[in-house]
């Protein structure tokens, strides 16, 4: 009882942790450039952009719990997207209704994503190659692919209305942040609140012993590749309206923001330990630090230098406090 | 007592971190916007008058594909020394790396900053169409270089040559350093994914197909990543699979050196001929002993200033003109919103000392 309140403390010690560090970053920017960082429209465009990493790295992180990653993110996101595209060329083409149109081009995008996502985890789950090499290799297959269909370039052709899912604002809030909202909750149900999600991070801490307590690790691990699979379509609809066009490798960089963010936000890259909150706490931060130092006008070189920095302060931080409970627990074996 | 303790410092030391790495920026950002905001009413009311000759403090941001790259940073050069030279505040800020989604966002970043004009290198023009559109509505002057963005989007479009003149001018070369038009050849490139390097091969193998129709590609564009060490393998494979290669075209400035280490590596350097957009700086040792047969580019430090020129000329109300001289750039054409620089430098190991960049 003792021993899970203290890990509770713990625990919560690491988000209230980064929350701090969000809160102070906030306020620093806010006082370095009070007439253009702490406005409504920063505010809201750093809505706007931290949506498609947000969701992204929500992915990443449910991939890391178990101990994967998933090198093939962004082009899981940009090949669903060139198909969703073309489906959509053709539909505005043949003068079909435009909200059907969105709907149908969203669902082939979400589908397909879900397809790839499936096609990492049969790798992953049951063929049993490490997730970094298969990732890499679809990565490859995937921006290959996109690339035949479009040879390289940009295409788009929506119809108007698709423009509001990416760069729309309902009731005051960036569209593409209500999704993005939307995806938290359910993900923090899905992971947080369900045996599933329990198994989630049993195979991140050890597969084979997770296996031999009666749980289908296999049909776990295929779960958690298409549900980050699905993440990716989602991120996929939002930028193709973002940028108002598909093309392979829009969002490429978002790959290892997406393992920054989640691993900024406490969870660990060997699996079992992090939350999806940490993860949303980690984006938040990267947003501010981004927007903030442009703001400023400093050189972008710098602006990874200090991610990367306050990336390397945080872990080992963390790295001491555990280091501590372990010497505490050490001490009184009983 | 020992976590708060370690809490407080942490915390503590990313702040100082933080303060400490932008406060060198941060004040060249924020002192000039005084004179800037403050200057900016009076002048639109005067600008009939006096045509704003000893220039305002506007501020202008300059954003390149990436930052960081050699013929980048020459450009990042010359756009400092315009605003050096025209009392401008200038930015160079870019993303580190290639990607259209990382300059929307910088570009949404310098909107809530409150910049007076852009001129932007699109990694992709589509992408950026919809941010571009936003900077328009909060009154910023919208200028591409280096690379077009969509027409509609811009004022002005800054290029570096006209595209047809350099399209032809990789075969017109190669044709005459060959001494014939029935040779076989290749295409290195920089990426597939890359518009202009794209345009410039496809109006040239167009050209060709017509000026030299017994001309054979060896096999499709080869793509090497912009790497230099890429263009060295993939000209090596080349010439195993093709022994009667005679002519390699590097497009994008890593490869036709690459590709003239392995040549000479090979000892091929009498009977391949490559030519391609290189650097002068870069290419001095390959042209020295013939590996490198020809290079051309123009010089992107001019580039970069020209475009902070014309961003100016716009933002004081004055029109560029076909054939105006532009100080330390020369002679520009200048067609609607497309405004070309010159023509391109050609080096060879006779003059390329001359160039410095």
């Amino acid at each position: 009882m003792v021993e899970k309140l203290i890990h509770n403390i713990q625990r919560n010690l690491q988000l209230y942790l980064l929350l701090a560090i969000l809160l102070v970053l906030f306020i620093v920017m806010s006082v370095l450039s009070p007439s253009k960082f702490f406005t409504p429209n920063n505010i809201s465009s750093m809505m706007f952009q931290m949506a498609e990493l947000g969701v992204l790295s929500i992915g990443m992180s449910i991939v890391i719990l178990t101990g994967g990653i998933n090198l093939a993110l962004s082009h899981s996101s940009m090949l669903a997207a060139i198909l969703g595209t073309l489906v959509m060329q053709a539909m505005v083409a043949a003068g079909l209704n435009p909200l059907l149109t969105i709907l149908v081009g969203s669902v082939v995008i979400i589908a397909t994503s879900l397809i790839l996502g499936a096609v990492n985890g049969f790798f992953i789950a049951h063929v049993g190659v490490l997730p970094m090499l298969v990732t890499l290799g679809t990565r490859s297959v995937f921006e290959g692919i996109g690339l035949n269909i479009t040879k390289g370039s940009a295409i788009s052709g929506y119809p108007a209305e698709f423009d509001f899912i990416g760069n729309g604002v309902f009731m005051g809030i960036p569209f593409p942040f209500l999704i993005y909202i939307i995806v938290i909750i359910v993900s923090i149900l899905l992971i947080q609140r369900t045996s599933w999600g329990i198994s989630v991070y049993m195979i991140g801490g050890n597969i084979k012993a997770t296996e031999l307590s009666g749980i289908n690790t296999k049909k776990v691990l295929m779960g958690v590749y298409m549900m980050c699979g699905i993440l990716c379509g989602i991120a996929g609809i939002i930028m193709a309206s973002r940028y108002s066009s598909a093309r392979t490798d829009y969002g490429s960089t978002y790959v290892m923001q997406a393992v920054t963010a989640t691993v900024l936000g406490g969870a660990d890259i060997n699996g079992g330990e992090g939350t999806i909150i940490g993860t949303v706490i980690g984006v938040a931060i990267l947003q501010v630090i981004s927007s903030g130092l442009n703001i400023l006008g400093v050189n972008r070189n710098l602006v990874d230098i200090i991610i990367g920095a306050i990336l390397i302060a945080v872990l080992s931080i963390r790295f001491f406090t555990k280091f501590e409970r372990r010497i505490k627990k050490s001490e009184n074996p009983v | 007592m020992k976590k708060v303790l370690v809490v407080t410092l942490v915390v503590l030391m990313v702040v100082s971190m933080l303060v400490s790495c932008s406060q060198p920026a941060s004040p060249p950002s924020e002192e000039p916007k005084a004179p800037t905001e403050d200057t900016k009413a009076p002048e639109q009311e005067k600008e009939p008058e006096e045509q704003g000759e000893e220039g305002k403090a506007w501020k202008i941001a300059v954003m390149p594909k990436l930052i960081g790259i050699p013929y980048f940073n020459a450009s990042e050069k010359g756009a400092l020394q315009a605003g050096k030279d025209m009392g401008l505040d200038v930015q160079y800020v870019g993303p580190t790396n290639a990607d259209a989604t990382e300059q929307v966002k910088m570009i949404e970043d310098l909107i809530n900053q409150g910049i007076d004009a852009l001129c932007v290198a699109p990694n992709d023009p589509a992408a950026l169409s919809p941010v571009l559109k936003k900077a328009k509505d909060a009154g910023i002057v919208v200028l591409d270089w280096d690379t077009p963005a969509n027409p509609e989007d811009v004022v002005y479009s800054i290029n570096q040559v006209d595209q047809q003149e350099y399209a032809q001018l990789y075969f017109d070369k190669a044709v005459e350093l060959a001494g014939k038009d029935d040779f076989k050849y290749a295409i290195l490139t920089g990426g597939l994914n890359a518009a202009n390097l794209n345009g410039w091969i496809d109006a040239g193998l167009e050209y060709a197909k017509e000026k030299y129709p017994n001309l054979q590609l060896v096999t499709e564009r080869v793509p090497t990543d912009e790497s230099q060490q890429l263009a060295y393998q993939k000209t090596l494979e080349l010439i195993a699979a093709y022994p009667d290669l005679e002519v390699i075209l590097g497009y994008s400035t890593p490869t036709p050196l690459g590709a003239a280490k392995a040549v000479r590596e090979k000892n091929l350097i009498d009977s391949i001929i490559v030519v391609g957009s290189t650097t002068p700086n870069d290419s001095v040792e390959y042209l020295d002993d013939g590996s490198l047969d020809l290079g051309f580019l123009w010089d992107p430090s001019k580039l970069g200033y020209l475009a902070v020129f014309a961003a100016k000329e716009v933002l004081e109300g004055r029109e560029l003109s076909d054939g105006q001289e532009v100080p330390n750039v020369g002679k520009i054409s200048v067609d609607g919103k497309i405004v070309i620089m010159g023509p391109p430098s050609v080096w060879t190991k006779e003059n390329v000392r001359d160039y410095d960049f």
